[in-house]
This record gives structure tokens, sequence and C-alpha cells, in this order.
């Protein structure tokens, strides 16, 4: 890593509608560095990328290259000038082949007018074994893997000659092992001299890849500083502007009977695919139990069975003792399940119904809300005040659309109705995905106070440090199996390694 | 269209702020007001005067030949006399009386597509319904002599109601089981009912009529006396204003009352919305998209059921050719918000023109044929402004309110 | 030596043995059936048809049982059909049968295909960039209209195609304004063009013709092919020159869609508009154009009603009659790709071109016989012949920041 500035942006200033995403943001980048991008959700790091990319156009500041300004009107001149751009959520055409994901935008031609499939696998094969990527040319996109998707990605920017790499979130969908592999690819890369900038909000992932690190906090540039030097509990300060409590502080669990359990469960996915593989565990009240994995091996599927939304090919759903038959949504609701969905504004809020209206979203066909089909609109709005009141919904009145909240008021929201109804089992799935800290902070001190309360809870998360911080068990989901089962204290490496399937003893 | 497979790594959020069809028409309902659609209704109005001046007749006459073919002059001389001796008063009576005739019809193929809008769906099959519900009607008004009025009436009305219900529970029943897109499912059944009808009516058909001095001619039988619903305004022997314009009314209440105040309503809201979150609410979404198909044909079928007992009697292929009152149901719908007071002003509004520019028309600034164009074109400028909700944009440039804060912050690009 | 299990372990073994296969085979013998009855192998027997449409109906259990249950069931029905309407053609008098069944019906077909192919290519084009074309229904009544005007002031076909073509590309651009800048809801919008195609036409069809087109237009000649042998002669020899671009038509829109590189970018636009905006390809434009040639291939296609060999040279008032819904199904029917497409759409014109002989056994039979082409489309939908995946992005506007 050389001290020559490749890169470097100076007084970015962006505003969206009601938001200023970026306000005086400056970031100089070194070539054949990795530059760290650290902040947390709502801070301006995609903002400020989306601007290099030249998604976006900057209302002040400039951006120089290589010592010369330049201005970019859209992603083309971006690329043009060397700057590469992998995305959180990939920007992949499922049902092309990986070889015409690369080359879209940039195709080879022959005979004039027609397009050169020949060559375009060529090209990506040959890429493929200079980088040492397993990927085949002629793979459908939505045929291949998570990782092996990020890599076509990355691809991609190569193609183009790029020289400055920006990878969004990269590991938020890979599994600890294929994040590893993703670093090599990494170091490699800046070995070759390319720069990357790395955009997260994960401590340790930042502390292990990074050269340096820049943090955002609403929109300002608060900090650069060098690796060394730098740890967990300095950047989460400089991030959050406040000491923040990395674990929940929790008393030891006091178990009772058994009011979720299940056994032997099989399901498949819409494809006729088997999901869930024999997977049996009970909660008990007054215990949380956190299901950790990579997204894909289950868990959503799972949940679907119990709360109904799924048929299960076989097995015994029992909650409360009582055994659920093939359930409805509203069987499993009857039942006494509780439910935080992990998509808040698909599945667990109608954002055109008024707060009132998405409260009785379970009850509304049962008195007091309406009696015989005959709805009673009073009701529902005195039902809504209480709650707002007690879980301290902000952002409007019974009457509000459920829309015009924040997402964190939002997911109270759902907590408040899940809660309030007195559930014997609750549910929370990706409880505090997309959530401010703030707002995982009230979230996560709930959870726990109705666990005291005697609550049996279920947790499934992606998060492993929501998973530690709130488990008084963990289990682990591999493939639609239960891999691992955990009480007290466990290694991350153990529980990382588990949800890859492999069945190594690591020293706690 | 079948449901497009969903994008495999589309995030959550782009999947949220593309917006259902209700949720779009609600937004713009509640930032606009009913400012908006009578906009609205002036700008295609203006638009559709530029076209008459632009073809050499004078836009404000003829506008006036077709305010008063409506019979709309009758507030500046009321009267209830519809007689034709009762000069221009009871002229524009009678005219005002044909006007709410075809108001009637379109309350109810607009309360047709509200409904199913509510729901998330474009019941574009109206027309189709409607001819479904003229069918029966008739069948069942040319027989069972000899049965009194009441019963009559009442059992002509109920199986014309049901016939459209279930003309549009197929295309609610292909939705729900096999997730067939309703709009080309409803196009295909209107077309089907469309040479059903023909046929039916047709020389040779079965219904066609009896009468020997109509034996070429492609119509049916008229329905029985005992069949016809009572004129409450004009005489029985120049066609008046029938009960059928007080049954419209009486949907418009049944309409409010079902999305409003019943679990039903609720239920097809939520649907309409979010079908994913109502699913998790423990409601039964394929039910209620057949529910609420069958509904939206119900009021349909109905609109045939009350035109031809109320004043139509028979009805031959040629009818069956030039019929459009589904189709103008679907303006009426969108312009009145899906709401009940506003497909009542949508309907007369369009009813007024639809008689103002046909029959009604007594003018030598334009012809009814050309006339009757007119109708046409501000029709489709209206679905068009209100479907881009166009005057939000720009008039009120209301883009800020328009979009709600859950939205805003999940751009369908990554912000965070 | 390889064994007998090593011999089956190759790839067209296993489609042979894939339940998929057997149910189009079953498919299949069900119009195999029908057709024994029919000229030119007109067997009298009804032996035949109900023999060769039970092997069909058996063949779509055995598919329906074996995983695929729509394509079955609907294998099984079509081979129930296959024997009703075989019975149904041997009791029909051998006379009324060949002049049903004969070489023009070949050119009834393509003629009544031809503004379907038009149609069913115009949508495909836009549907695969993304955008939902409902309105082709209006746009080729457009073209049927101002085609004819422009052949009457212009003198010359040419012109008339030339205009036609180009009022059907206006409106679709002003669709095109709506639809993709201010993101209005696609399925509205194309239903308000149509109201506006029918009030325009209509208005200017009265004000300039008064209802009537008087003197002779000049028409689209017809292609003649002449020493192809009777039958050839009868059925493809006389075709409209239109007709054969619709045929060339289907050919380019696959290379150019499949093989070019701007095919794959309008793909992508269809499939992923945010990958490709990311990529630099200007999505706005890709869409506009798309949309604004589908506008002007269906006008095309509504030029051939009027100034073809069916209209020749007059308009009527609504003249496409659902002929654009038809072509919208044509191109769903067919998957989204030119070859189903057009597959589709000269089974709807043989469909149509059947309704009007079968006048000969009654004018009645024949109106009802009208419902088959919507019929078709109905069961296409519902997905009992294949899944249809249209493009993922078909119908959501992109909005770009």
């Amino acid at each position: 890593m050389s001290d020559e500035l490749v890169l470097e942006m100076r007084g970015i200033r962006k505003e969206f509608p009601g938001v200023v995403a970026n306000d005086d943001v400056s970031l100089d980048v070194r070539r054949g560095e990795v530059h760290a991008l650290l902040g947390e959700n709502g801070a301006g790091k995609s903002t400020l990328m989306n601007i290099l990319y030249g998604l976006y156009r900057p209302d002040a500041g400039e951006i120089l290259l290589n010592g010369k300004r330049v201005v970019f009107s859209s992603a083309s001149d971006a690329i043009e000038a060397g700057i590469g751009m992998v995305h959180q959520h990939f920007m992949l055409i499922p049902v092309m082949t990986v070889a015409e994901n690369v080359v879209l935008g940039t195709e080879p031609v022959k005979d004039g007018v027609l397009l050169d499939e020949g060559a375009a696998e060529r090209r990506v094969a040959d890429m493929a074994k200079t980088f040492k990527f397993a990927v085949e040319p002629g793979a459908l996109v939505e045929d291949i893997g998570v990782g092996q998707q990020q890599r076509v990605e990355i691809m991609k920017a190569l193609y183009r000659n790029a020289d400055i790499l920006i990878l969004d979130e990269p590991t938020a969908v890979l599994t600890p092992q294929e994040a590893s592999d993703l670093f090599e690819v990494l170091r490699t890369l800046r070995r070759e001299g390319i720069s990357i900038v790395f955009i997260s909000h994960k401590l340790k992932e930042v502390l292990e890849i990074a050269d340096r690190i820049t943090v955002l906090r609403r929109g300002k540039t608060i900090e650069t500083v060098p690796r060394e030097g730098a740890t967990e509990e300095s950047l989460a300060r400089a991030m959050v502007g406040r000491e923040v409590l990395l674990r929940v502080e929790k008393k030891p669990a006091e178990v009772g009977d058994v009011l979720l359990e299940v056994e032997d469960l099989w399901a498949s996915d819409d494809r006729g695919i088997q999901k869930v593989r024999g997977v049996s565990f009970q909660v008990r009240a007054g215990e949380i139990v956190g299901i950790a994995g990579v997204d894909g091996n289950g868990q959503t599927e799972l949940i679907e069975a119990l709360t109904g939304l799924r048929r299960a090919d076989s097995g015994v759903i029992r909650v409360g003792g009582h055994e659920l038959q093939h359930p409805t949504t509203r069987d499993s609701l009857d039942a006494g399940l509780g439910h935080i969905p992990e998509d808040r504004q698909r599945h667990g809020l109608v954002l055109e119904f008024s707060i009132a209206e998405n409260v009785a979203l379970h009850d509304y066909a049962t008195t007091p809300d309406s009696k015989l089909g005959w709805l009673f609109p009073k009701r529902l709005v005195e039902r809504a005040k209480g709650l707002i009141k007690e879980f301290d919904v902000r952002g409007g009145g019974p009457l509000t659309p459920a829309g015009a909240l924040s997402g964190g008021n939002q997911q109270k929201l759902v907590a408040a109705r899940e809660i309030s109804r007195d559930p014997t089992a609750l549910i929370a799935a990706q409880p505090t995905r997309g959530l401010d800290v703030g707002a995982i902070e009230y979230l996560h001190r709930r959870l726990v106070a109705e666990r005291d309360e005697g609550r049996a809870i279920l947790l499934v998360s992606l998060e492993l440090d929501e998973i530690f911080s709130l488990s008084d068990r963990i289990l682990v989901i591999y493939e639609g199996e239960i891999v691992g089962e955990h009480t007290g204290e466990v290694s991350e490496e153990q529980i990382g390694f588990e949800m890859l399937g492999v069945q190594k003893k690591v020293p706690a | 269209m079948t449901e497009p497979k969903k994008d495999l790594v589309q995030s959550p959020e782009e999947a949220a702020s593309s917006g259902t069809l209700a949720a779009r028409l609600s937004l713009s309902q509640r930032a606009g007001g009913v400012a908006v659609p009578l906009a609205t209704v002036i700008l295609a109005f203006l638009i559709g005067g530029l076209v008459v001046l632009a073809t050499g007749h004078n836009p404000l006459l003829a506008y006036r030949d077709i305010f008063n073919g409506a019979g709309l002059n009758w507030i500046f001389h009321p009267t209830t006399n519809t007689a034709i001796d009762g000069g221009v008063p009871a002229q524009a009576a009678f005219n005002l009386t044909q006007t709410l005739l075809q108001t009637s019809t379109l309350i109810l193929t607009g309360l047709a597509v509200a409904f199913a809008f509510r729901c998330g769906m474009f019941n574009i099959g109206g027309q189709g319904q409607y001819f479904i519900g003229l069918v029966v009607a008739n069948w069942i008004g040319i027989s069972l002599a000899g049965l009194n009025s009441f019963p009559h009436i009442l059992l002509a009305i109920a199986a014309a109601t049901l016939a459209g219900a279930v003309w549009a529970g197929i295309a609610g029943v292909l939705k729900a089981t096999t997730g067939a897109h309703e709009v080309i499912s409803t196009i295909m059944l209107n077309w089907i009912a469309y040479y059903l009808a023909s046929w039916l009516f047709g020389v040779g058909g079965p219904l066609h009529n009896t009468d020997p001095t109509q034996a070429t001619s492609p119509v049916s039988n008229p329905i029985l006396e005992s069949a016809k619903l009572p004129v409450i305004w004009g005489s029985t022997t120049l066609q008046g204003l029938s009960a059928g314009f007080l049954i419209a009314i009486a949907a418009l209440v049944v309409y409010w009352a079902l999305i409003n105040r019943t679990t039903l309503g609720y239920e097809v809201r939520a649907v309409g919305f979010n079908p994913d979150a109502a699913a998790y609410g423990g409601i039964n979404v394929k039910k209620n998209i057949i529910r609420a198909m069958a509904i939206s044909g119900a009021f349909a079928g109905l609109a045939g059921g009350i035109d031809m007992l109320g004043y139509l009697f028979k009805y031959g292929q040629l009818d069956v050719q030039v019929s459009q009152v589904g189709f103008i149901g679907i303006a009426v719908a969108l312009l009145g918000r899906n709401t009940a007071l506003g497909v009542f002003l949508g309907a007369f509004i369009f009813g007024g023109l639809l008689y103002g520019t046909t029959q009604g028309l007594t003018s030598n600034v334009i012809q009814p044929e050309l006339s009757q164009q007119l109708t046409y074109i501000i029709q489709g400028l209206v679905v068009l402004f209100i479907g881009a909700d166009i005057l939000i944009l720009y008039v009120w440039n209301s883009r800020k309110r328009l979009r709600p804060r859950g939205a805003a912050r999940t751009p369908a690009k990554a912000v965070y | 030596m390889t064994t007998w299990s090593q011999r089956l372990d190759n790839p067209v073994s296993e489609r042979l043995r894939d339940p998929a296969t057997t149910g189009y085979v079953a498919i299949g013998l069900g119009a195999f059936a029908a057709f024994l009855a029919i000229p030119p192998v007109e067997a009298r027997s009804p032996a035949w048809p109900i023999a060769v449409g039970i092997l069909a109906v058996a063949l779509g259990i055995w598919t329906a049982t074996r995983g695929r249950q729509r394509l079955g069931w609907g294998a099984a029905v079509g081979g129930l059909l296959g024997i009703g309407l075989g019975i149904l053609a041997t009791r029909s008098g051998t006379g009324n049968l060949e002049t049903v069944f004969d070489a023009t019906l070949i050119d009834q077909t393509f003629g009544l295909a031809t503004p379907l192919i038009f149609g069913a290519i115009a949508g495909m084009f836009s549907e695969r960039s993304g955008v939902i074309n409902i309105g082709l229904e209006g746009m080729m009544l457009m073209g049927a209209f101002w085609g004819v005007y422009g052949s009457d002031k212009g003198g010359t076909w040419v012109l008339g195609l030339l205009i036609g073509m180009a009022s059907g590309g206006v409106l679709a651009l002003i669709y095109a304004y709506f639809a993709i800048h201010l993101r209005a809801d696609q399925i509205v919008g194309g239903t308000a063009v149509n109201f506006l195609a029918l009030g325009i036409t209509g208005y200017f069809f009265q004000q300039f013709y008064n209802g009537q087109v008087s003197g002779n237009p000049s028409t689209i000649p017809n292609l003649h092919i002449s020493g192809l042998g009777h039958f050839l002669e009868n059925s493809i020899g006389n075709l409209s020159l239109l007709t054969w671009a619709s045929f060339l038509l289907v050919i380019v829109a696959y290379v150019v869609l499949f093989k070019t590189p701007i095919g794959l970018r309008i793909r992508a636009c269809g499939e992923h508009p945010r990958a490709a905006d990311t990529v630099g390809i200007n999505v706005y434009l890709v869409r506009y154009c798309c949309v604004a040639l589908s506008g002007l291939l269906v006008a095309a296609g509504g030029v051939y009603l009027s100034l073809g060999p069916q209209g020749n040279g007059t308009f009527i008032f609504n003249m496409t009659s659902g002929k654009g819904f038809i072509a919208l199904a044509a191109m769903i029917f067919g998957n989204w790709r030119p070859a189903g497409a057009f597959a589709a759409a000269v089974l709807f014109g043989f469909s149509s071109a059947l309704a009007l002989k079968l006048q000969i056994y009654s004018p009645q039979a024949s109106t009802l016989f009208q419902v088959l082409p919507y019929v078709l489309t109905l069961v296409a939908v519902a997905g009992v012949i294949g899944r249809t995946v249209a493009p993922a992005a078909d119908g959501k506007p992109y909005a770009k920041q």
C-alpha cells in the first residue's frame, strides 16, 4: 500500500426530501489499500458511495481521481473512470448466465451486430482462472450459490478494468467461512494494486480486513483512523456518539413448562425441495431460544410451518401442550402463537391501514372489535390508544397510517400487537433488521423483559451478536437440521463452524 | 399475465415500495381530496373542447347543447311534467329522467369496478357481467307468466345479480387457484359473454323472439308486464325513470357499509393493500379474492337486471355490439376514487355525457354521431390523468405528501 | 460393453422418460384424434378418433399421476375433446367437411393471424423491456383508421401504411410518457389508451367520412406465387404482402432479442432494471423505444385490417373488436417468445378461420365458435399447459434517483 492518493472526496453534500444524507463528508483512499467506511444504518455510507459510482449527483463538493477533478453524470462515467461497485443487494439477472451478466453493457460483438457469446464466455473463464473463482460462465445465476453470485459481481467490476472497488456490506449474506474466503480475495486484489472501499457496520470484520477506517455518523465524517490502535469499543463510540451496550444485561433464566414444542418436523419450500428436515426442539416458559444459521438453511420455512403459512410435510407442533394439525395462520394464532415477522412492511403491517386497524389485524373478527360481521371502529381506536402509550410508539395517533411511522416505531407497533395478545409462545424473526441502535436496544430490552415475565420466546436471527446477546440456549440450523445445541458458554467460532455444517469441536 | 417470478435477490425494501394498486389509488385519494377529480374532469373537458374547436365546431355551444341534452338545464326551470307537449321545461325534465336512467346503470358498473379495486384487483369484466345479468333478467322476465309483480321482479333481480357474481367469480377462482391475472381473464370473459349474448338473442338463438313479424330481427322477446319495474318519475308509455334508480342508490349505501363497517370489508381492504400481511393476520387471502370478485360481479349483474326490467325490456344483437357501460364504469370508479359518494357523482357526470351526446342532443353545432365520440375521448382522458396522478404531481406538487414515510425511508436503492 | 442402465443414462433418454414429454405427446395425440376425421384423411368410422383419443386420455392421466398434474389433466381433456370433435366430424357430410377443410382454410388462417402476429410481437417487445401494453387494441385501431386515411389522401397504400404506423407510434409515445415518466399504473393507462383510440378514430371517422369511406383507397397487394401445385397455391400462393412481412418480423424479432447486444439489454431492463442501470444502460430510453416500437408494429397490423384483403379499404367503427386483446393473449400463450407467440397467433387465426367456415353448418354455431380464442387464452392463463413466466420486472415502473 503506497501513500499515493487514488481517490479524494471533499465536502460532499447530498440532500433528499426531509433528510441530509451527506453533510460535508470527506474521504480519501490510497492506492492498494482496503479502506473501511463504517457507520450505522442511515449514516450515509451508501449514499456517499452511490455518489462516487455516479448513481447520484452531489449537491455540493468534489471528487478527485488521481488528483484530477471528475464529474460523473451516470454510472457509465464512473465505470469508465475505473470505479466498480458490488452492491449489497446483487444487481444480477437470475434468468441470465454468468457470462451474460458480466458483459452486460459492454458486450463483445461479432459480424458487426450480433452478440459474441463465445468470446464472452471465454473472457469470463479466463478471469475466473486468474483470480481462482470457481464459477461456470454458462451457469444461470439463479442456480449458483450466494457466495458465487458475489464473485460474479466482483468479476463485473474487474471486467471493466476497475481499479477502485466499492463493496457495500458484502458479508451480509455470507457465512463466516465465506466471509473469510472473500477477505482472501480482497487481499489478492490489494496486492494487485486495486484499492477497495469496504462499507460495513460490523466492527469485527472491519478490524480484520481494513487498513484504515473512516467512521460516518448521521451524514457527517467523524474520524479516519488506521487499524492499529482502533478497538471495537472506540469504533462503536465513534459510530454512535455515546457508550453503547454491546450485550444486554440479563439475569439467568428461570425456566418453566414447555410452551412450544416441535417434533421431527419436515417441510418443503415452493419448489418442493425439503428445507426443514426432521427438526425437533422445545421452548420453555421464561427462556429465549435462539436459532442461528445462514439465511436459506430452512429458518424461513420452519417459521412458516409453525405459524401456519406453510403446510408441513410431517411432524408434530405443540403450543401450550395442544397439538396443531396442519394449521392455517388462523389456527396458529388462535392456538396462542405470536409472531414478530422478519419483514415488518410486508408481513407485519398493512401500511395503508391506520395504527388502530393494524392493531386489530388478528382479532378484528372477534368481539369486542366486531359482532356477527359488523365492525366497531371506535373499539379499535380505544385499544390502539392504550398500546401506543404502553409501547411508546411515536409518530402519530390511532388514526395515522402505519406507513407514516419510522422503521423503529413500526416494529414497536408490531411487537405491541403481538405481545398484547398475551401469546403462549412468541416467535421473533429478525426483529431488529434495519433498525437503528436506539430501536434495537429498546426491542432487546423488551424481549428480555417478556422472558423475565415467564414468556417463551423463539428467536431466529441472522445476526450472531443478537443471538448471543439474547439467547439462553442457542440452536444451530444447517441445511434444515439442528446440528448444534448450546447452553452456557460457547465461542462464536464454534457456532460459525456449525452454521457451515462442520462438526468440529473448538475449545471455548 | 401470471404473476411474475419474484426476483431472487430483490431487497425487501424494493418489494414494499413498489406498492399495490389499491395502495396507490387510496394514496392519491387521501392526498388529493375532491378537488383533484374535479380538476381532472375540467381538464378532460377542456382538451375535448380543443378537439371540437380544431375540427371547426364551437366547443362552448357544443357543450351547452350537451348540457341541455342531458337535461341539466332542468335546474333552471324545475318541473315534474315530462310530457311531449310540455315545452322546454318538460323536455328538460324528460332528458333528466333519461340521464338518471344512465346514471343508475353507471353507478352499479362503477361500484363493480370500485369494489374490486378495493381488493387490489382490476375488474375490466364489468361489461361481460352486465351482459350476463341482462340475459338472465330477460330469460326470467319472459318466463313465469302469471306470477305476481313483486316476486317476479325480485326473482329476476336476484338471478341477474347472482349470475353476474358467478361470471366474475370465474375470474376470481382462476386468480386464487392458478394465479391467473384477473385483467386477462375478465377481458376474455367479456368477449365470451359478448358472443354468448349475440348468439342467444340472434336469429335462431334460444332467446330469440317468437314474434313472426320480427323473425329476421336479431332481438329478444320483451319481458312480461309483471316483471317490469315501476316508474317513479315520468310516464310509463314514454320511457320514465324506473325504480332501478332507487335500487342503485341503495347499492351505494350497501357498498359503503360493506367496505367500512363489516369484517368482510376489513378483510377485502387488507388483502387489497397487502396480501402478505393479511395472510399473516389470519385472513384467508384466496377466499377473499373470490369473494371480492363475486361481489364486484354482483353489482354489474344487478346493473343488467335493473336495465332490463327498468327500461330496455328486450335486447338485441346490435345492442350488444354498441354497449359500453361496463367500460365507462371503469372511468366512473377511478374518478370517484372508489368511494360511494365519488361513484355517484362520477356516474352522474358520465351518465349525463352519455345521454346528452346521443339521443338527448338537439344541436346544429355538432351532430350526435360526432359528439358521441367525444364521450369516449373525455373518458379516456379522465382515466389517463387519474391513472397517472398527474394533477397531484404537477398542479399540487405534493410529491412529498404522496409517498408514505415508510417508503421514503426505503427507496428502491440502498441508502444505508 | 455398456450395460443397459449405462445406455439409459444419457440426456436423450432422460428427456424421453420425463413425464412432461409424455404429456406433450398426449396433447398431440388428442389433436391427432380430431385430425383423423377431417380431410385429407377423412376417416369415416368414429372408431378411429375414439381409439386415438382414449390413448391420449390414458397418457394424460399417466402424466398427471407422475407429478405433472396440470399438463396431464390438460392432455386428458384434450384427448376427450379430440374424441368429441372427431365424432362430430364423422357425422357430418363429407361434402361439407371438404368445403370447410380445404386449402383456403390455411390461406385464411394466415390472413387472420397476421394482425395477431404483429400485435403479439409488438407486445413482446414492450413487455420484454418491462412495460405492460394493454393498449395494443387502441394502437391497432389507430393504425386501421389512419391507414385508410393516409392511403386515401396520399394516393398509395405505402403512405397509408406509414401514416397508420406513425399514428400507433404517437399513441404509444403518449402511453410511454404516462407509464414510464409519470409511473402511472400501466393497466389503467393502457385501458385509457383504448378509450382514447376509440374516441379519436370514431370522431375523425365521422368528421372526415361521415361514417362511410367513399372512393377506393389503394389497398395492400397480395404476393402471388404460381407454379406450386394446386394445394400450395390455394394455401399460401395468394397471401398479402404484409402477411409475409409478419413472418419475416418473427425471425427478425428472435434474432434481435436473443442474439444481439441490444436484445440482451432490452431483456435486462425487463428482468432487473436496476441491474441494467448500474452497468450504465439507460433504462428509460430502452423502454421508451420498445414501447414506441410496439406501437408502430401493432399499428401495422391495424393497417392490414383496413387496407388488407379483409378490409379492402374500408373502416368501420371499432374495427379491431378485440383483436388487440387476442394478440396480447397470443403473446402470453407463447410465453413471451417470438416462436411461441407466432405459433399461438396462428392457432388463434386458425380458430377464427374455422369459425368463419363453420357458418356453412349454421350461423349461430359460428357465432358461438368465435369464443374459442378467448377460451383457449383463459386455459393458457390458468397455466394448464406449462407455466407462463413473464419478465420479472414487467409492469413495475422504474424510479431512478
